[in-house]
């Protein structure tokens, strides 16, 4: 328990960071939420349409559905290379003895490309005409077949979109999830070889249970950013072709500045708040169920 | 949760206050071209959507320093996004702030005759009257800027015209010869395909050179008409015209016309596949003839380049000599912001720049001028630039400026989904068709 004189302090500290988050966080929230109930282009008098927007956007409208499974499809390939390969490559250091932080720096270095860099680097990977890195690569190794435009197939877009996104952030969690695996003691680790676990075993029953916490944060980290999503997608396709690659985000923000529909792009990025917090809320129940079975 | 309530209501209020901000604000008489009073010299802004590089600014910045000599303390500060969806993003947002500067960028959109109906743009045929320089102006440079009652808002600074770009050498090493009807291109892209050869160099990524291509056939089938209905639900793509377009799109699509993966395709990637030899076809304006008609094209294809009009059809509505020639993106002058220095820079502005902007090479859109033709110029520079002299009455609207932008985004988007085959004719029609019923009232009550 700290001292009152402590406590205060403690507030006093808090009391400024917490203002500006009201005012940049929580006020557009609350204005959007607001907006969401109008129907304004920005330049003409805004009209009151009570719950029209939410009603268009749930029943009517077939962009907002085909954005929101799309963005689906990008949150789970984000997660999984994202989470997946941090978790890999973390577990594969702990075994190494030396390059270590070499292998760190490389892994780690996507994180800090500018996203127009990478945004245009990747769509040179998947061209065609003129061939790229990769349709070059499978011409090389004999699966010519395979070679398609990426980013021009309805089929293959929302995959190629959502992967440079996984690529560039899986450094980042690599580094938070090996610093977890770091602090397993190693007393316990030695313990179970001593009775005769397995290299799974080991990894399951002591180091994941170990590094759950941190686990969980990287996760709802990646969630929310997985669901935020926006740049690198509307760089490399706009959302085309057609709306294969289209996500909630970029449909937002074309209803807000291209269409100037304003009113329905608030509604819509009330929804990704509302998306958010439930996914968080999901992964909270989840995996505390899982900790309590 | 009182709390809550109260911190809600708040937020609220502060957002009404600030939204209200938005939707207001005084404008002055856009009719009043003359302005009274002294000429108080200050610094002006014009927000634009140009090449920073290019002559429109370079001259501009020019004159503006040349009136600033005999009018210390004018200053013209020019703040240029030239990548069109980022910048009508910014010119909306400003729009809404009512923060516009004195001088803006933008196309005859719905979106630009709001704002006009809302008195926020000065009368620009008035002004170029009151400036003594309309009757200067080439007409179809100004129709262009025009809205759909025929008011003028915006001030042109370009004139161009589109042509298919083609490559002789490919044409003959494929058999085939320049299309005498629009609806000889599939067949021509199939037999250039079984050549080898890409047909069209398309920059697919910005969409409005694909958009080009929907707005061919209805001009020829039912001239300039058919835009100006279709985009106020007047007309449908089930008619006649518009069925025309969608199945000759999808052949299109169906004999592979453009390039491999061209949504995905930049603007240099279609203009280099052209210049290298690799495409027989790409669709451009003269903004172009620096890099396609003069000695900085790649030496293996310039003795190859032709153009070539827009193709009639059988029973053309429109004639040969009617196609694409945009006078570019306009300047509307700011009615809230516009007094006599305003209006006395602009006098001395738009009387020195035709002849400022003929010297470089490019079409003025007055016709008191004339182009000079660079000392690297091939013949092909001063072919095309004759052509101006000879064009007729009816002119083609691209249709990225002419439909309200919901409706105009879906169409670029499932355009690229029919050229593609992604989705047959049919869905293309119903789909563009509910689209335009559904969005067009708002703009166009």
């Amino acid at each position: 328990m700290l001292p009152n004189r402590s406590r205060l302090s403690v507030l006093v500290f808090l009391l400024p960071p917490l203002l500006l988050y009201g005012v940049a966080v929580l006020f557009p929230i609350m204005q959007s939420l607001f907006l969401s109930f109008f129907s304004w282009n920005g330049i003409s008098d805004m009209e009151f349409v009570g719950l029209a927007n939410y009603v268009r956007m749930l029943t009517a409208d077939d962009i907002f559905w085909r954005s929101f499974f799309n963005a689906l499809g990008y949150l789970a390939i984000c997660l999984v290379l994202q989470l997946g390969g941090a978790l890999v490559v973390a577990s594969l250091l702990t075994s190494m003895r030396r390059g270590r932080d070499l292998i760190k720096t490389l892994y780690l270095l996507p994180a800090v490309i500018s996203t127009v860099a990478i945004a245009f680097l990747f769509v040179r990977i998947y061209s065609i005409e003129p061939v790229g890195l990769l349709n070059q690569l499978l011409h090389w190794i004999g699966l010519g077949a395979l070679e398609r435009p990426w980013l021009s197939d309805i089929n293959t877009v929302l995959a190629a979109v959502s992967a440079p996104e996984g690529w560039r952030f899986t450094g980042l969690y690599m580094l938070i999830l090996y610093a977890a695996l770091l602090s397993v003691p190693q007393e316990l680790e030695e313990a179970a070889r001593l009775d005769g676990a397995s290299r799974w075993q080991l990894f399951t029953k002591i180091r994941f249970p170990h590094i759950m916490p941190v686990w969980i944060t990287t996760t709802i980290m990646a969630t929310t950013y997985g669901l935020r999503g926006f740049d690198i997608p509307y760089l490399m396709t706009n959302g085309g072709p057609g709306q294969s690659s289209e996500l909630l985000t970029t449909y937002m923000y074309k209803t807000a500045f291209t269409s100037t529909d304003f009113g329905y792009a608030s509604t819509i990025a009330v929804f990704i708040v509302v998306e958010c917090l439930v996914a968080v809320g999901l992964i909270l129940f989840m995996l505390k169920r899982k900790a309590d079975a | 949760m009182k709390n809550l309530f109260r911190t809600a209501a708040v937020a609220a209020a502060a957002a009404i206050a600030l939204a209200g901000c938005g939707g207001g604000g005084t404008a002055s008489d856009p009719s009043n071209v003359s302005p009274t009073g002294e000429v108080k010299p200050r610094e002006i802004s014009w927000l634009l959507s140009r090449p920073a590089d290019g002559a429109v600014i370079n001259i501009m910045k020019k004159i503006a320093d040349d009136y600033a000599k005999d009018h210390p303390g004018f200053s013209l500060n020019l703040i240029t996004t030239p990548d069109r969806p980022s910048y009508i993003q910014k010119l909306e947002t400003l729009a809404a702030a009512n923060k516009l500067p004195e001088l803006f960028d933008t196309d005859a959109t719905p979106f630009a005759q709001q704002l006009a109906k809302q008195g926020k743009m000065v009368d620009a045929e008035k002004l170029l009257k009151s400036l003594d320089v309309y009757d200067d102006y080439r007409p179809s440079a100004l129709d262009y800027q025009r809205f759909d009652d025929g008011s003028l808002h915006m001030i042109p600074f370009q004139f161009e015209l589109e042509f298919v770009w083609y490559n002789k050498a490919l044409l003959q090493k494929a058999g085939v010869s320049v299309p005498k009807s629009l609806d000889d291109i599939p067949a021509m892209c199939t037999a250039l395909r079984e050549a080898g050869i890409t047909p069209i160099a398309l920059d697919g990524q910005d969409q409005w050179p694909l958009e080009r291509y929907a707005a061919y056939q209805p001009f020829r089938e039912a001239g300039p008409d058919f835009i100006q209905k279709l985009k106020k639900g007047e007309a449908k793509f089930t008619d006649p015209a518009g069925q025309k377009t969608v199945e000759w799109l999808a052949s299109l699509g169906k004999a592979k016309c453009f390039q491999d993966g061209f949504s995905s395709q930049g603007y240099s990637d279609a203009q280099n596949q052209f210049t290298s030899g690799q495409a027989a076809m790409y669709n451009i304006g003269t903004w172009e003839l620096p890099s396609l008609a003069t000695d900085k094209l790649n030496p293996a294809v310039r003795e190859d380049i032709d153009f070539f009009t827009l193709p009639t059809t059988a029973g053309s509505a429109t004639a040969a000599n009617e196609f694409v020639s945009p006078s570019g993106i306009g300047m509307a002058v700011n009615a809230k912001t516009y007094d006599p220095l305003v209006s006395d820079f602009l006098k001395f502005a738009l009387t020195k720049y035709p002849a400022e902007y003929a010297a470089t090479g490019a079409l003025s859109p007055t016709t008191n001028v004339e182009t000079a033709v660079p000392a690297n110029a091939t013949p092909l520079y001063k072919k095309a630039l004759e052509m101006a002299n000879d064009l007729g009455d009816k002119q083609a609207m691209p249709w990225d400026t002419q439909l309200d932008p919901t409706t105009n985004g879906r169409l670029q988007q499932e355009l690229v989904l029919l050229v593609q085959g992604n989705i047959t004719p049919e869905e293309f029609t119903s789909t563009m068709d509910s689209t335009i019923a559904q969005n067009a009232p708002k703009f166009f009550k």
